[in-house]
């Protein structure tokens, strides 16, 4: 006898041991699962027929999984860009904060050293901030 | 049946221009270009996920989770205006390839 809970189970643990992840994405393909079922038992398919049509129309796990991986490396990338962005910005700013405090304790003169020291750190600010935003807006898979 | 290749390509482009129409969810999608292509243009119903949460990340479409009328969790995708800009974007190309294809394709009968 078909018992579908005990097929979809034994269908999620073949999606979880290809490594794809609870709730998101699996929920979301199971529902499609079970949808895509019923429509085939409307449309005359027995149980286990529908059953396999589904399963077979969601794809092999391991396939999936890379698709998912190949987006989430997408994002990784995009989230290290921007991290390696702040982090610049950040370096930049220790040079330019006690650039400005010599310059203020000189009584708002800029001695040579401090000035090379603020000039440098503006540039590596700026190079912070365009990486920081090619990395929002890095869009392209 | 449409190669593999170009249901690929025309994927993110269908995708966004249905969104247009309204919010949907990931069976419904498949089943409309199926219905809409005559049943020629079929994805493997997972494969159009990793694609709808690549479009989610890249900040083209916003999804939520609800419940149908029947009581079922659904996630429901729809458009953002970065989405709305790729779509033109998309448009734009595709008529033009259609374009350049029916000039050469008139010229053959000439």
């Amino acid at each position: 006898m078909f018992d579908l809970e005990k097929s979809i189970a034994e269908w999620r643990k073949q999606m979880l041991a290809a490594g794809i992840k609870t709730p998101v994405p699996l929920e979301e393909l199971e529902i499609h699962l079970r949808e895509a079922m019923e429509q085939s038992v409307r449309a005359g398919f027995s149980d286990p027929v529908a059953f396999d049509i589904a399963a077979r129309q969601i794809g092999n796990p391991k396939v999936l999984k890379n698709e998912f991986k190949k987006s989430e490396r997408t994002f990784m990338k995009k989230i290290m860009i921007i991290l390696a962005g702040i982090f610049v910005m950040f370096i930049g700013t220790r040079l330019i904060l006690p650039a400005l405090a010599a310059y203020r304790d000189m009584g708002h003169v800029w001695n040579s050293p401090h000035l090379k020291y603020f000039l440098f750190g503006v540039a590596i600010v700026t190079a912070g901030v365009g990486t920081t935003i090619v990395g929002f807006k890095k869009r392209k898979a | 049946m449409i190669r593999k290749e170009l249901v690929a390509a025309s994927a993110e482009p269908l995708i966004l221009s249905l969104l247009a129409k309204g919010e949907s969810y990931g069976y419904a999608i498949i089943q409309e270009v199926k219905a809409r292509s005559g049943d020629k243009l079929q994805w493997t119903d997972g494969m159009l996920y990793p694609v709808l949460h690549r479009m989610e990340r890249r900040g083209l479409i916003k999804s939520r989770w609800s419940e149908s009328e029947t009581g079922r969790k659904r996630k429901y995708y729809s458009l953002k205006k970065d989405g709305k800009t790729a779509m033109a974007k998309h448009h734009e190309q595709w008529s033009l390839v259609h374009a350049v294809l029916s000039g050469l394709k008139k010229e053959q009968y000439v």
